[in-house]
């Protein structure tokens, strides 16, 4: 037990706890922008997964990680346009439709690995690019420093939404949106396109979640159902941080480092059931979840419910 | 009148011959019929055929099979992606309805679906595993993995350097649970002050939360890793990421995925147990038994990665798997299981 707090494995826990929040971050980011303007996506655990096999079947083919992530974005963005135009245009049951995007994902992932590749193949994905100076600071170097430009992507993004929703015109419009679409819509702002603009940068970030899982890791593989669910757990997060970017953050850093505490726990082998230790990540989230309910803040108003303009 | 009844009577026994003709003729049809027939052979799945581990050792196997007794001869069906038994179960009475003759659902967690439709197809042959419970048309198979898993633990303690070697568990059940109580004896065997990490993910097919677990173990020490079901493809780049880090593989011959890391596998021959289903159906047993895989009976192997063979295990180490393998199979060694 001694043992068990040295500082290096405490350094570990905290360097895998960032490396394992950098999905869920990307996705639940996204995620919030999409429904702070009034839509939810539960369909991107299904873009997470095409994002991950098209980026990894590109840089198989091409030999460029470059070209895997820039496929990710192309698909993403194609996703997110199909997203948005069911539940903006089409004005669809959100909920039934986002069930709908992720069957489909999880389906085409699976049959484009199948006509494509139909074995497990490894190539090597982004390696941890260090950054200079900082990354030489005892311990706090080894955490946060030392990993790769996805990981450093997902964190830079939370005050870039931060500034964006609430420093921007357009953070405004997308707040509006959210909260009151006919008044926003009087003063003349699209509801139509910013909702589209967001939904599209959500998907473009699960997609780029997905990629992290394959070619964000140092050997990268792709399997079938590789996301295993990170998806879903990224729409609890943004509940969990209450539409707000650090909030997000915090969620994501709370439950992965509980997850790799709980590995790190069952390895020392202090004689908790394993069980338990899995179970750990969840049941602390939901019990913090009640008590940061206390004080409640809700959601955006119109989040799941389609925009009529009164005639 | 009486020409009405002669036709009356002629027409009644016209059909009295058709009817009879008619019947023999079918059943001389049906006799035939049942000698070309067939075998049709379903399969399910807990996770896809291509999942370089315990899905892909049966539907390797069972398509072998299939070629070994002629395309033509045996019909294969399959289902994957069934994790959940419930709907694994309705697959299985679907194809039970459909007429399939050989029903396999390749995993512990059916034993309920198959029990209970098994009732109600006396006619069809079942077989499911890792599993000990037979009816008498249902076959349960059972892979001795333990008896491997001794071997590669006695190559690991004599291999590692750090005194330290892990087991990246997926849930803690089943052929896992025995795969890692044999690994465990035989790191023991050897030297019982090596240090043996253990831990599970609660999952079978999470790849990524596996890596991370071997990494964990990796970075606690570990230098020689192994573990089992799918979602061990994840733990082995954790593996190929550290030099001088190296993994022994269940299910299948998982070199491939990482050639410079990967020692040696222990490979199922599920073809055989196939090709051993088939022939008793043929005979008209259709079950009751327990069909056990292990080294002595030749429906495991254990493959060396041949690139790693040569550099690694010294003529030293390869005495001693010669030796273990031989105590293992004459039964002078026997993994104690809870």
């Amino acid at each position: 037990m001694g043992n068990f707090f040295q500082t290096r494995v405490i350094v570990s826990i905290f360097s895998a706890g960032i490396r394992l929040a950098t999905p869920y971050l990307l996705a639940s980011i996204g995620e919030m922008l999409d429904q702070r303007s009034g839509v939810y996506n539960l369909g991107i655990e299904g873009i997470m997964l095409i994002g991950a096999f098209l980026s990894f079947y590109t840089s198989l083919k091409t030999g460029s990680l470059m070209l895997g992530i820039l496929m990710a974005i192309i698909v993403g963005l194609l996703m997110g346009l199909l997203s948005a135009f069911i539940n903006v245009t089409m004005k669809a049951e959100q909920g039934i439709s986002g069930i709908g995007i992720y069957m489909f994902g999880f389906g085409l992932s699976g049959l484009l690995f199948r006509l494509t590749m139909g074995a497990i193949v490894t190539i090597d994905g982004f390696k941890s690019t260090p950054i200079p100076i900082l990354s030489k600071m005892p311990y706090i170097g080894e955490i946060f420093f030392n990993q790769n430009w996805m990981v450093y992507l997902a964190f830079l993004l939370v005050p870039i939404s931060y500034i964006v929703l609430f420093k921007t015109t357009f953070g405004l419009k997308i707040r509006s949106v959210g909260e009151n679409p006919s008044a926003a819509d009087s003063l003349g702002v699209s509801v139509e396109f910013v909702r589209y603009v967001c939904i599209i940068i959500g998907s473009v970030l699960a997609a780029l979640a997905g990629a992290f899982l394959t070619i964000g890791q140092q050997k990268a593989i792709f399997v079938e159902n590789i996301s295993a669910g990170r998806g879903f757990i990224a729409i609890a997060l943004v509940y969990f941080g209450r539409w707000q970017p650090t909030g997000v953050m915090i969620g994501s850093l709370l439950f992965s480092i509980l997850d790799a505490l709980q590995i790190r726990v069952q390895i020392a082998n202090i004689g908790i059931p394993y069980e338990y230790a899995v179970m750990a990540p969840y049941i602390i989230t939901i019990i913090v979840l009640v008590f940061v309910a206390q004080h409640r803040i809700g959601g955006p108003t119109a989040l799941g419910k389609p925009f009529e303009r009164c005639k | 009148m009486r020409r009405e009844e002669k036709t009356r009577r002629f027409l009644i026994s016209l059909l009295v011959v058709v009817f009879v003709l008619g019947l023999t003729a079918s059943y001389g049809c049906g006799k035939k019929e049942t000698k070309v027939e067939k075998i049709k052979i379903a399969l399910i799945l807990p996770s896809t055929k291509d999942d370089m581990s315990w899905s892909q050792g049966m539907y390797e196997g069972v398509m072998d099979a299939q070629k070994e007794l002629g395309v033509d001869n045996v019909e294969v069906n399959v289902t994957e992606q069934m994790p959940d038994p419930v709907n694994a179960g309705a697959a299985i009475r679907d194809y039970a309805n459909k007429g399939f003759n050989i029903i396999i659902a390749h995993g512990s967690q059916y034993q309920n679906p198959v029990m209970e439709v098994a009732k109600d197809f006396p006619n069809v042959t079942f077989a499911y595993g890792t599993a000990f419970q037979t009816a008498t048309n249902v076959f349960a198979y059972d892979p001795e993995a333990q008896d491997g898993a001794y071997i590669f633990g006695v190559l690991a303690a004599k291999l590692t350097k750090t005194k330290t070697v892990g087991i990246v568990g997926p849930v803690k059940t089943g052929d896992a649970i025995k795969y890692n109580y044999g690994f465990k004896q035989g790191v023991d065997s050897i030297d019982p002050s090596i240090k043996v990490l253990e831990s599970y993910t609660g999952s079978f097919g999470d790849t990524i939360k596996a890596k991370e677990m071997a990494t964990a173990q990796i970075e606690a020490g570990a230098d020689i890793l192994t573990g089992t079901a799918q979602q061990s493809v994840g733990a082995i780049q954790a593996v190929a990421e550290k030099p001088g880090v190296y993994w022994f593989s269940n299910d299948v011959d998982q070199s491939s995925l990482a050639p410079d890391h990967i020692i040696a596998s222990q490979a199922y021959k599920w073809k055989d147990v196939v090709l051993y289903i088939v022939d008793n159906y043929k005979k008209g047993k259709l079950g009751g038994e327990v069909i056990s895989l292990s080294l002595s009976n030749g429906r495991i192997e254990i493959v060396f990665n041949p690139k790693l063979k040569s550099t690694l295990i010294t003529p030293e180490i390869e005495k001693l798997f010669n030796e273990t393998l031989e105590k293992i199979k004459n039964g002078s060694i026997k993994v104690k299981l809870p």
